[in-house]
């Protein structure tokens, strides 16, 4: 890997309520030597916007592209939902000079002008792709032996397949791959690639609790220990409203759910604390008893 | 008009009304011919098997300059973006992207959104972000602010009023 810094775009979520993700990604990360700079004047990656105004997603997408280039540094968006907000503005304005003009006539007034030149990566393609399993094997000092945790990708993660996305839209392997090198175990499930329902969650609430219902009560049948996800939204649902997801569809849910930074970090023998454990709403005690066993 | 005004403002009339009317023609004129209605997408469509939406539908209507119905439909803000009717579509069609492109023209027509969505509008012109740091509570109930856990402050755009005016100009664009 020759990324020894990479400017750090977190959004909206993980900044105002997805503490442990932050809080694991700066622990974690800077042990494979990558230093994570913030720099001022980000904002929403306007994914949440499409809804209202297509126009507004493109330019905020494209501003924050912009502050990072103008540092001279790529980006690390380990939201999904972000990371697609930058994957497709970038890949529009390729596709379309013309727009591109228009969208820096925009950034001008702003001080800022987008030309393309820096990378953007999600935290699965930071880890399975640049660092590399072999530099994540080496740091294990705990493997997470006896565990099977169900892989959640999130759906931005890997569609649409018509934009570059860290990995395949129907098959996608690389957080499994991560999981088996820190020592756990993942299994394959029928609703592995099933949507959380966040996205509905602002307008349709009872709809999208279902969703998250649903998914959990497949993965706690399959007996999976635990799921994991590398998004802040599905992450919210899964964990943070497991109890009402619960309710909605009638089930009784105690499944760990985790972030998988947070595993890694457990399995480097960091401390549980340091990596936001405690934030967790869903059972993540249940992790260590079981791998004693 | 402001943007603040796209989604709280009454039913378009005169010029605005001829606005809207563009952009129906010209969402029309940017579909493909190409949709042969087999339904696949609404096969696998999250949203479909929980409320209903058929995105097969909403391509054959808005193709055919019939939104109307869809944009006083509810289904319309069903879709859960999970993007599987893209993905999967024979024909390379994108019923999602029509969705959204559908709304959009609820938003400009005046139609009545959900005040979560216009919520979201106002923290983004205000603040930057969708929504400001949170006190949240730990699994032992106990409450954590950003500071309390040792994260810095949050580094949001400097000029907030500077980027809340050229939004607003973003926004009678079409930057797609
Ligand atoms: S949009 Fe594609 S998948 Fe859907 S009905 Fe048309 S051709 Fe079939
Ligand atoms: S993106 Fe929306 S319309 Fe398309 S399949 Fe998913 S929920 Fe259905």
């Amino acid at each position: 890997m020759d990324l020894d810094k990479i400017g750090l775009y977190l959004g909206c979520l993980i900044p105002t309520e997805q503490y442990a993700y932050e809080l694991a990604l700066r622990e974690v990360l800077p042990e494979f030597g990558l230093e994570l700079v913030d720099i001022e004047g980000p904002a929403c990656c306007g994914a949440p916007l499409r809804h209202i105004n297509l126009s507004l997603t493109m330019y905020l997408s494209a501003r924050n592209i912009a502050l990072f280039e103008k540092e001279g540094l790529d980006i690390l968006a380990p939201c999904p939902y972000c990371h697609q907000a930058l994957s497709e503005a970038k890949d529009i304005m390729k596709k379309n000079p013309a727009l591109k003009e228009k969208v820096n006539t925009y950034l001008k007034e702003e001080g800022l002008e987008y030309r393309g030149t820096n990378e953007h990566f999600h935290l699965l393609d930071l880890l399975h792709d640049e660092i590399g399993i072999e530099k994540i094997k080496e740091s294990i000092k705990e493997p997470l032996e006896g565990l099977n945790i169900a892989a959640h990708y999130g759906c931005h993660l890997i569609r649409p397949n018509d934009i570059p996305r860290p990995d395949h839209s129907e098959d996608p392997q690389k957080l499994e791959t991560l999981l088996k090198a820190i020592g756990a175990k993942s299994e394959y499930y029928n609703e592995k690639l099933d949507c959380c329902g966040a996205h509905i969650f602002i307008n349709d609430q009872e709809s999208a609790l279902t969703k998250t219902g649903q998914k959990l009560e497949a993965v706690q049948k399959h007996g999976f220990d635990g799921m994991t996800t590398m998004c802040p939204w599905g992450q919210r649902m899964f964990d943070a409203k497991q109890d009402s997801a619960g309710q909605t569809v009638g089930a009784s849910l105690s499944l760990p759910v985790i972030y998988y930074i947070q595993l890694l970090g457990l399995a480097m023998g960091k401390e549980q604390e340091k990596l936001g454990l405690h934030l967790n709403k869903s059972p993540v005690d249940k992790l260590g008893s079981k791998e004693e066993d | 008009m402001s943007i603040v005004d796209l989604t709280s403002m009454a039913e378009p009339e005169g010029e605005a009304q001829k606005k809207v009317n563009e952009i129906i023609k010209g969402l029309k004129e940017d579909i493909p011919n190409d949709c042969y209605q087999c339904g696949k997408c609404t096969s696998g469509c999250e949203a479909f098997i929980l409320t209903e939406l058929e995105p097969h539908k909403v391509m054959a209507l808005s193709k055919s300059g019939f939104i109307d119905e869809l944009l006083n439909s509810s289904e319309i803000w069903t879709c859960v973006t999970c993007l599987k009717c893209k993905e999967r579509c024979p024909q390379d069609l994108a019923p999602v992207d029509v969705i959204f492109a559908v709304k959009n023209i609820a938003v400009v027509s005046g139609k009545q959104i959900d005040s979560g969505y216009s919520n979201m509008l106002q923290a983004v012109l205000g603040t930057g972000f969708i929504q400001s740091p949170k006190e949240v509570v730990d699994r032992e109930n106990n409450a954590v602010t950003r500071e309390g856990l040792g994260l810095t402050p949050m580094k949001g755009p400097e000029e907030i009023a500077k980027l809340q005016q050229v939004l607003m100009k973003a926004a009678m664009e079409t930057l797609r």
